[in-house]
C-alpha cells in the first residue's frame, strides 16, 4: 500500500495541481456483488461474431466518498467496442447515451472509470483509460478506475483495480500511454444482499446451476441441519481430544468454554412460562389472522352471491325490513337504514348482504 | 389476448439470472422504506420465462425525506411503469441493451414490498399495462422486510385471464362478477420463481466465502487468533433465519391486517351509501309512477290523451354501483397476510421448541 502511494505522489498529474492528490486517490474501491455479476454477465454475452477481441469493457458507475478516498462500484453497463491488433473502436455515442439513462435512474451515482475482462493491460487499455479520465468524457478531476476481471475458463476469477498517471515520451504519445497503478479492492456485501446471495449461492452447489427459491421453513431446515452438522463436528473433535486421540488446543478449548458461558441461567419454571406464553402469543395471532381471513372471504362471498329461495324479488320490500331488524337484533354495533339495502327489484334480485366486518377479532 | 394463448404456451416457471436478482435487491434495498420499480428484460422459452437483465425506473429524487415526501416518492414509483416517460425510458434502455447483446424483450416488472403489502391497484394497473400487450409478463415482487429475515423473498405474479377480460371491460359491479364467477383469489397468479446461474458466475460464486475445503485446518494457538479471524461463514445456508426475534415482524403484520380492515370497513360502508341510496332513488321512483298513473287514470278519465309512463328514467338517475374490486384486492391482501403469519408461526414455533429443548434438557 505504501509504495503504491509513494508511486502516485511521484506521478501526480500535472494537470490539476490543485487537487491533493495523496487524498485524492481512491484507496480502497468497494465493488458491490451486482456489479461483478453485471461484468460477469457481460463478458458471457460477448459478440464473437464480428470482433476478434476477447475481451468486453463496459463503465463502472457508482458513489464516490467525498474526499475522493473510497469509491463504491454500484453498477455497470455494457459499452459495444471492437478491437483488434492495429486500432480499437469505443462506440462514445453509446457510452454518452447510457451514462445518460443510468444516471436518470439514479442521479446520486457518478461514472466511475471502466471495466474489462482480462486482465492484460495493454496500450489500447492506455487509450481507453485516457478517455474515461479525460476531463470532457472522463471523471477528471477524480482519477478513473479500471477493473479487471479475468475471464479465462478453467482459472479463477480474479478482480484488480487500476489507477493511472499519465506517463509518455513525449506529449504527442501521452493519449495513447499511461501508468497503471494497482489500487486495493474489496467486494462489499451488505446485509440485504446477504439472503440473495445465500439463494443464488444455493444455485451454484447444484449441477443444474438452478433452485427456486426457497420459503422460510425450508431454509430453517437447511439451516437446522447445518448447525447440527457443525455441532456434531465439534462434539466429535472433544471426544477424539478426551479420548486421547488427537491433541487438544487450549485456545479452542477457551473458546468453547466462552461460547457455554453465554448459555443464560435461567429457572426451568421460567423458561416453561415464558415459552409458554411466547408460543401462545404466536399461535394467537396465527388464529386471529386466520379469522380474519375467514370473515373477509365469507364477506366476499356474501356480496357477490345470488341468495335465491331465500329472498325473493317479489316481497323483497319485506324481507329487507325484515332483515333489518334482524340483524340489527343481533347487537353488534348494528346501524339503522341497513336494512334497506339490497333492494335490487330493478335489478333482478340480486340480494347481497355484508357480514358484519369483523373488526373486534382484530384488537 | 385470446389468440395469442392459442400458439403461446402460458408461462409455468419463472427462471430468474441471480444478476436480475442482486440488482432488484440492490434497488429495492437502497430505495427502502420508498417503493421501488423497475423494468425486466428476458425471453419466454416454452412456457419457461427466463429473465435475463433488469433495470430501475428514474425516480424523483427525495432527498429530504420528511412523511410527507416519502409518500410522494412512493405512490410516484408505483406509478412509475406506466407513466409515459418512463415508457420511453424503457424503451431507450431497452433498445440501447440490445446492442450489448442482452435480450431486447420486455418481460414485465419489478417491484419492492414490505412485509407483503404490494396487492393494491396500483400492482394492478401495472401488470394490466404490462400484460395487455404481451401476455408473457410477469410482476417480480421482492419483499424487503421479509428477506431481511435470512430467507430471500422474490415471488413473480401475473393476472388471471379472467380477471384480464373482466378488467378490460372495467366493470366490478355485482351482477357482473356473478357472472364471471370471478373470485378475489382468481386475481393473480403466483409463478414458481426459480434462480439461475451462468457457468463462469458459479465459478466465482465458489470462490467467495465456502467451507475450507480440507477437513484439517491449523489448530489456532490462542484465543486472538480466533478472535482476529473468524470463520468465514457461507452465504448459504444462512443463519440469520435462526434469529429469535419474531415479535417485530409480526407486530408489523398485525398492523397491516389492521389496515385492510380499515380499508374492508370503509369499502362496506361506500356499498351500504350505496344501497341506502339506491333504495332512496327507487322508493322516489316507485311514488313517482303511482302519481302518473293516478294522473293518467285521471286523465283518461277526462277522455285526455296519457302521459308517458316511461319518464322516470330521464328524471331520476341511478346511482353508480361502486367498483367491487378495491374490496376483492383487499380481500387478497388479508390472505395473503394470513398465510405469512403462518409462515411465521411455522418457523417461530419450530425455533422455540428447539430454544426450549436445549434449556431443558429432558
Amino acid at each position: 500500500m505504501a509504495v503504491e502511494k509513494e508511486h502516485f505522489v511521484h506521478l501526480a498529474r500535472p494537470l490539476a495541481p490543485t487537487m491533493g492528490f495523496a487524498s485524492s486517490a481512491p484507496l480502497t474501491v468497494n465493488i458491490q456483488p451486482q456489479a461483478v455479476f453485471s461484468v460477469i454477465d457481460h463478458a458471457v454475452r460477448r459478440d464473437t461474431r464480428d470482433t476478434q477481441s476477447t475481451r468486453v469493457i463496459g463503465a463502472l458507475v457508482g458513489t464516490r466518498s467525498e474526499d475522493g478516498s473510497e469509491v463504491e462500484v454500484r453498477s455497470t453497463f455494457a459499452i459495444p467496442h471492437t478491437e483488434n491488433e492495429d486500432q480499437v473502436e469505443v462506440d462514445v455515442e453509446y457510452q454518452k447515451n447510457m451514462l445518460a439513462l443510468t444516471l436518470k435512474a439514479s442521479p446520486r451515482e457518478t461514472l466511475l472509470g471502466w471495466y474489462t475482462t482480462s486482465h492484460e493491460l495493454n496500450s489500447f487499455s492506455a487509450l481507453i483509460q485516457n478517455f474515461f479520465a479525460s476531463p470532457e468524457t472522463g471523471t477528471f478531476p477524480h482519477p478513473a478506475v479500471h477493473m479487471t476481471l479475468s475471464t479465462e475458463p478453467g482459472a479463477p476469477l480474479e478482480t484488480k483495480t487500476y489507477i493511472s498517471a499519465p506517463v509518455a515520451v513525449s506529449a504527442d504519445r501521452a493519449a495513447e500511454s499511461c501508468l497503471f497503478i494497482e489500487v486495493p479492492h474489496k467486494l462489499l456485501f451488505s446485509d440485504a444482499e446477504r439472503s440473495a446471495l445465500g439463494t443464488v449461492g444455493a444455485a451454484a452447489d447444484l449441477e443444474s446451476r438452478a433452485a427456486p427459491v426457497a420459503t422460510d421453513i425450508e431454509t430453517l431446515t437447511a439451516s437446522l441441519e447445518n448447525v447440527s452438522g457443525l455441532l456434531e463436528r465439534v462434539s466429535a473433535f472433544v471426544g477424539e481430544v478426551l479420548d486421547e486421540e488427537r491433541h487438544g488446543s487450549h485456545a479452542l478449548g477457551q473458546y468453547l468454554m466462552n461460547a457455554l458461558s453465554l448459555a443464560p441461567k435461567v429457572s426451568s419454571t421460567q423458561v416453561e412460562a415464558d415459552f409458554n406464553n411466547h408460543v401462545q402469543d404466536v399461535l394467537m395471532v396465527s388464529y386471529l389472522a386466520n379469522t380474519i381471513r375467514t370473515q373477509i372471504d365469507l364477506a366476499q362471498k356474501l356480496a357477490t352471491s345470488q341468495l335465491i329461495g331465500f329472498d325473493k324479488p317479489a316481497d323483497g320490500d319485506k324481507k329487507d325490513g325484515e332483515d333489518g331488524g334482524r340483524q340489527d337484533g343481533r347487537g353488534r354495533g348494528g346501524r339503522g337504514g341497513r336494512g334497506g339495502r339490497g333492494r335490487g327489484g330493478g335489478r333482478g334480485g340480486g340480494q347481497q348482504r355484508e357480514p358484519r366486518e369483523p373488526r373486534e377479532n382484530g384488537e | 389476448m385470446a389468440e395469442l394463448q392459442k400458439d403461446v404456451p402460458p408461462i409455468k416457471s419463472v427462471q430468474v439470472e441471480s444478476l436480475v436478482v442482486m440488482k432488484i435487491v440492490k434497488h429495492c434495498s437502497s430505495t427502502f422504506p420508498t417503493a421501488a420499480t423497475g423494468s425486466i428484460v428476458g425471453m419466454d422459452n416454452n412456457g419457461l420465462l427466463e429473465i435475463t437483465n433488469a433495470f430501475p425506473f428514474p425516480t424523483a429524487d427525495v432527498s429530504n425525506t420528511d412523511g410527507h415526501q416519502t409518500t410522494d416518492a412512493s405512490s410516484l414509483a408505483a406509478a412509475a411503469p406506466r407513466a409515459k416517460a418512463n415508457i420511453a425510458y424503457q424503451k431507450e434502455m431497452i433498445k440501447h441493451l440490445k446492442e450489448v447483446n442482452v435480450d431486447a424483450n420486455n418481460v414485465g416488472w419489478y417491484t419492492s414490498a414490505t412485509m407483503g403489502n404490494f396487492i393494491n391497484l396500483n400492482f394492478i394497473e401495472n401488470q394490466y399495462h404490462y400484460q395487455r400487450d404481451n401476455d408473457q409478463t410477469v410482476a417480480l415482487v421482492h419483499d424487503v422486510s421479509r428477506s431481511s429475515q435470512g430467507a430471500l423473498s422474490l415471488r413473480a405474479f401475473k393476472l388471471s385471464k379472467e380477471f384480464m377480460l373482466v378488467y378490460k371491460e372495467g366493470k366490478f359491479t355485482t351482477e357482473s362478477l356473478q357472472k364471471s364467477k370471478l373470485s378475489f383469489r382468481d386475481i393473480i397468479v403466483e409463478v414458481p420463481v426459480i434462480v439461475h446461474n451462468s457457468h463462469l458466475l458459479t465459478s466465482f460464486l465458489h470462490q467467495i466465502p465456502a467451507p475450507p475445503e480440507s477437513a484439517e485446518i491449523p489448530i489456532p494457538t490462542s484465543l486472538e487468533d480466533i478472535q482476529r479471524d473468524p470463520a468465514q461463514l457461507p452465504a448459504h445456508p444462512s443463519f440469520d433465519i435462526l434469529d429469535l426475534s419474531i415479535d417485530p415482524f409480526l407486530e408489523k403484520t398485525c398492523d397491516l391486517l389492521l389496515e385492510s380492515i380499515e380499508s374492508h370497513y370503509s369499502d362496506l360502508n361506500n356499498h351500504q351509501y350505496y344501497q341506502r341510496q339506491l333504495t332512496r332513488e327507487q322508493f322516489k321512483i316507485t311514488q313517482w309512477q303511482t302519481k302518473r298513473k293516478a294522473e293518467n287514470a285521471a286523465r283518461l278519465a277526462a277522455k285526455q290523451q296519457p302521459l308517458p309512463e316511461d319518464e322516470w328514467q330521464r328524471l331520476f338517475k341511478l346511482p353508480q354501483e361502486p367498483s367491487r374490486l378495491e374490496g376483492m384486492l383487499n380481500a387478497r391482501q388479508v390472505d395473503q397476510y394470513s398465510k405469512q403469519v403462518d409462515s411465521f408461526t411455522a418457523t417461530i414455533t419450530a425455533k422455540m421448541f428447539a430454544v426450549r429443548g436445549n434449556l431443558l434438557p429432558e
